[in-house]
């Protein structure tokens, strides 16, 4: 028993000082982004300036058109999403439940893609994309991002544990097929959908190659690309700047907190995968 | 499998009410079969699979044997990109920062994510507020990391420094040292992956049966023998998985070291996806890069491989 | 009922290739907009590329173009910034696809390398009849004309500057750095009055010297003044490897290393503490920077002061500024010259100037009469009338006049070693000349 809480006081004290290790960085970026610009360079740094300075967060739009970026971040990523589920659920069913030829060379090979580094078809895609004038709208974040092997293999897994029994009941109804999808399979995932949909939100967010080298103008950008094309400016305000940052996170902050069974989910599933 | 052996065998049966003659129904008949909606539903997954990945890669082979800035005409040069990368002195250093890159925060990713899944196993409380703690620097963006980090390490007025003289330490120019600035982007990425690593150890973890802990107890056996001897093994295939994911994801490193360093200083930093980038965009040498992206293709391909075959072994025994 | 069904998600499935071609067609109807306009002949729309790099730039081209508009109200201009370290990059990709603006603001440096892609538009007939290369600076003319032709307007001139904190140079009971460039002060007149400004508090040091010379555009205009070079004449080869080169890398090397007058480069910089920053809060008493900086240097409220680069030799500076160019596509070649001769204009220049963010590149402003029109004294120090010649005489910036963008950050990388890693001032030179004069040959 004394042993026992040996090593949990332990195993506290470890994850305790970890944890402050993951926070800090965020705590001090809210506290900058309280302070004034001449508080930032100061030695030893301090928690809080003189005062706290919430005027910097209304600076932000004064600094760089952050509503647009961030409207088109919001956008993008609603748009993918909800692409995302439609097109991997369908994908995932066919490949769990429909029978046909070749369906396992068909799954073995769309897996593979997921092996194929973002890399590789960057270039092509964006010679694509100029050829279609594309380039510097949002079609170049979305279209190839519509589709996704990781999403398929994720609800296929999901849909391969749903009773046999449900599906024959509706097909003794009459269903098609599709009926069986839209009627059965689809009400049942719920909480597969969700947390393949929070994982896309959160990479689709997040994503910052891909903005880099399709987005040029400003009207364009997304928040992580107009953020990071602020910090070049002719000198950066570094309060501001940090406003900024924590608002960009918030949104995926808020959505971890709300969903973090489903985050949680998703990681687990997506590690099954090695066993 | 089995379940769906089974399903699809009553589903051929079940065919509905015998169907009617005439045209309608054998339109009807066309939508309760199992090809048509198959053919149906995966059209997008198709059509993107082949516009965005399948021509794509393979236009991207073929553009590694060309040279070509996408205003003048493009140029067939056979082998010749595969033979100046070879002899290119910019990728060859690239090409180990890349190593060195994933040789580290691979190895201590893992040993770190592993012991505090370990930790947290341990039937703790605050579970929740921990792997929350944990999670957060996941989904922040790389490019609000960034930030935040580059300030961190910043010698005069960073975080670092600040607590390292505590211990007696000055520290280094972190971003601006050769030496130190790849240990510095290291250090920035293993604190971003830890929590992502870290929950899929604690799923492995909890599908450890206790009965083998209970045994142990009974014999005795101390603490570190139990990790050592259950844990560690019985975990081994999570934990290959994750290294193998680790190192297909730190070979494709780009946006940390883009952000923190733009590769620099005298390209200490640089690895090969930013040499890519630099090649395709910004000095327009779109053969070169694509054969770039083939030998990191060969190098994902090469540790997907290990996979397949290790985790063939595992399915055998 | 399952008709509809069946038909919902036929429906559903071609909603991938719906939006896809939806994209298409919204692409298509935006440029068709602009085209059915100009072939109705009342309104032209030109596009403009610009980048965002001072908020006070950015208002001046945005006042700027609506009285362009209003002046020509058969044009209508579509300004669209791109902000970022990625411009160059940015445009060369919209002139190589079909969305290329008509006109833009090009990089000096990257002013040959587009026109030996072919994606600028000649305007030397144009620009003939109106203009002529003997009314600007010979660095500005030299910029511009290549083999005899013009493709792009030069928009001012910018160079190094020595800035300084006049509060600490009064403290130190110091005379301030001459901003005549006949007086200028030698390297090592320089190299004194930094250790005097140099403050130690404890182990810690409170106030450098000086700061900014280890940036290359900086280091470049001491090696003119040392009488070294970078290119050959054609700029088809790289000379760097002269002793006078040497000198002057090792001279700002000791600074750091030797006598400890100036912070580890970059290091301010790095968080985002520019001159200006370094300047106002005393961290620093002399700051090189570009002269654009005095616009915002002069908004800070500490008395700053502006003087000639110290000299090895000569004192001597290097200039250049972005060039308005069109694109080679452009379907409105008249009304973009139209544009770039207003972007060319006292008018629109002036605003600009006299507020600190430009210097002229124009002869006529750099009379006594001329210079009446732009001196602003709340934003030009005393004693910046004698330092106007040094913008007028400035060298062209060697990396104006090449083609191979890449030597840039060959000169990084290498430089980067000498600040940073210890490597020799020889073997800096030597590699940087070797590896450039590869990329040159190519």
């Amino acid at each position: 028993m004394n042993k026992q809480t040996a090593l949990k006081l332990t195993a506290h004290f470890i994850l305790l000082s970890g944890a402050i290790t993951m926070i800090l960085p965020f705590l001090w970026t809210v506290s900058t982004s309280l302070k004034q610009l001449s508080e930032v360079f100061i030695f030893p740094p301090t928690l809080f300036g003189e005062e706290i300075r919430w005027d910097n967060y209304l600076r932000i739009s004064d600094r760089f058109p952050f509503e647009t970026y961030f409207l088109n971040s919001l956008k993008i990523t609603v748009v993918v999403v909800i692409a995302q589920l439609i097109t991997s659920s369908m994908a995932g069913f066919v490949f769990a439940r429909l029978r046909f030829r070749y369906r396992e060379v068909l799954f073995g090979l769309y897996l593979a893609t997921m092996m194929v580094p973002a890399q590789v078809t960057m270039i092509p895609n964006f010679i694509i994309m100029r050829n279609y004038n594309l380039i510097d709208t949002h079609w170049s974040l979305i279209l190839p991002a519509l589709v996704s092997a990781f999403g398929t293999f994720l609800l296929r897994q999901f849909f391969l544990t749903i009773p046999a029994s449900l599906e024959d009941a509706a097909k003794i109804d009459g269903c098609t097929p599709f009926g069986v999808y839209w009627r059965v399979f689809v009400p049942l995932s719920k909480p597969a959908m969700a947390t393949l949909g929070v994982f896309v939100f959160m990479g689709t967010w997040n994503d910052f190659l891909a903005p880099l080298v399709y987005i040029n103008t400003q009207a364009k950008m997304t928040l992580p690309l107009g953020l990071a094309s602020m910090q070049g400016m002719y000198s950066t305000d570094w309060p501001v700047l940090m406003a900024g940052t924590v608002i960009s996170i918030i949104p995926l902050i808020a959505i971890f907190l709300l969903a973090q069974d489903f985050f949680i989910k998703g990681v687990t599933l997506s590690g099954l995968k090695g066993e | 499998m089995k379940v769906e052996k089974r399903l699809s065998g009553s589903g051929a049966k079940m065919r509905g009410p015998a169907p009617a003659p005439g045209r309608t129904s054998a339109i009807k008949n066309m939508f309760h079969k199992d090809g048509t909606w198959a053919f149906l539903l995966l059209l997008p997954n198709i059509i993107g699979f082949l516009a965005f990945t399948l021509i794509p890669v393979i236009a991207s082979f073929f553009l590694s044997f060309t040279s070509w800035d996408m205003l003048s005409p493009m140029k067939w040069v056979g082998l010749s990109n595969y033979v100046e990368l070879l002899n290119d002195e910019t990728f060859i250093k690239v090409f180990w920062n890349t190593i060195y890159f994933a040789g580290i925060s691979v190895p201590a990713g893992i040993v770190v994510s592993l012991f505090l899944a370990v930790a947290l196993d341990q039937n703790i409380r605050f579970k929740k507020f921990y792997r929350a703690a944990y999670f957060l620097p996941v989904v922040s963006s790389m490019v609000a990391v960034a930030v935040v980090w580059q300030f961190i390490y910043n010698p005069e007025y960073g975080l670092l420094n600040y607590f390292l003289s505590f211990i007696g330490i000055t520290g280094p120019n972190w971003l601006t040292s050769t030496v130190w600035a790849m240990p510095a982007v290291i250090l920035t990425t293993i604190w971003k992956n830890l929590g992502f690593n870290m929950l899929i150890f604690l799923a492995g973890l909890q599908g450890i049966s206790d009965s083998y802990y209970e045994a142990a107890d009974i014999d005795g056996a101390r603490w570190h023998h139990k990790f050592l001897l259950i844990t560690v093994p019985l975990l081994s295939p999570t934990t290959f998985f994750v290294t193998v994911m680790s190192f297909i994801g730190s070979f494709q490193v780009f946006d940390t070291v883009f952000l923190m360093t733009q590769g620099g200083p005298a390209r200490s930093t640089s690895v090969i996806v930013h040499y890519l980038y630099e090649n395709a965009f910004k000095y327009f040498n779109m053969g070169y890069a694509s054969a770039m992206a083939y030998i990191l293709f060969f190098m994902v391909f090469v540790i997907t491989l290990i996979q397949f075959w290790r985790q063939k072994k595992w399915g055998v025994n | 009922m399952k008709k509809f069904r069946m038909l919902f998600i036929v429906l559903l499935c071609l909603l991938v290739t719906a939006a896809c071609s939806s994209g298409g067609t919204n692409g298509n109807t935006a440029n068709s907009g602009n085209n059915s306009g100009n072939a109705s002949g009342d309104v032209v729309t030109l596009k403009f590329m610009g980048w965002e790099a001072s908020p006070l730039e950015t208002e001046a081209v945005k006042k700027g173009l609506e009285k362009f508009m209003q002046q020509n109200p058969d044009i209508k201009v579509d300004y669209q910034p791109v902000p970022g370290a990625q411009y160059a990059q940015k445009l060369l990709t919209m002139l190589a696809g079909n969305a290329a603006p008509d006109v833009f603001f090009l990089g000096a440096t990257e002013y040959r390398s587009f026109q030996n892609r072919g994606v600028l538009l000649d305007l030397t007939t144009m620009f003939e009849s109106q203009m002529s290369l003997d009314e600007f600076i010979p660095s500005s003319a030299q910029i511009m004309e290549i083999n005899g032709k013009i493709y792009g307007v030069s928009s001012c001139t910018v160079s190094p500057v020595l800035y300084y904190n006049k509060d600490v140079f009064d403290k130190a009971n110091i005379p301030y750095p001459p901003s005549d460039p006949a007086n200028a002060w030698t390297w090592d007149e320089f190299r004194e009055a930094a250790k005097q400004l140099t403050v130690t508090e404890g182990d810690k040091i409170a106030q450098y010297g000086a700061f900014g010379f280890e940036n290359f555009y900086m280091t470049t205009a001491e090696i003119f003044s040392n009488g070294g070079q970078l290119f050959n004449e054609d700029g088809t080869q790289m000379k760097i490897n002269s002793p006078q080169a040497q000198e002057v890398l090792q001279s700002i090397l000791d600074l750091r290393v030797v006598d400890g007058t100036s912070p580890t480069a970059k290091t301010l910089e790095s968080i985002g503490m520019r001159a200006n920053q370094m300047l106002q809060t005393g961290k620093v008493a002399m700051v090189v920077d570009g002269s654009w900086a005095l616009q915002e240097l002069a908004t800070m409220g500490f008395p700053v002061g502006v003087a000639a680069l110290p000299k090895f030799e000569d004192a001597k500076t290097h200039g250049q500024a972005h060039v308005h160019s069109a694109s080679a596509n452009t379907k409105h070649p008249e009304e973009a010259w139209k544009l770039l001769q207003f972007l060319s204009s006292e008018e629109y220049q002036i605003g600009l100037i006299s507020e600190g963010l430009w210097m002229p590149n124009r002869k006529s402003l750099y009379t006594e009469e001329g210079i009446q029109k732009w001196y602003n004294e709340s934003v030009h120090p005393e004693g910046f009338r004698e330092l106007v010649s040094f913008f007028e005489n400035a060298e062209p910036y060697p990396f104006t006049l090449i083609t191979q963008n890449k030597v840039n950050d060959i000169i990084t990388e290498e430089t980067d070693k000498l600040w940073y890693s210890g490597q020799s001032v020889a073997d800096t030179l030597a590699n940087i000349e070797s590896r450039s004069n590869v990329e040159l040959a190519k």
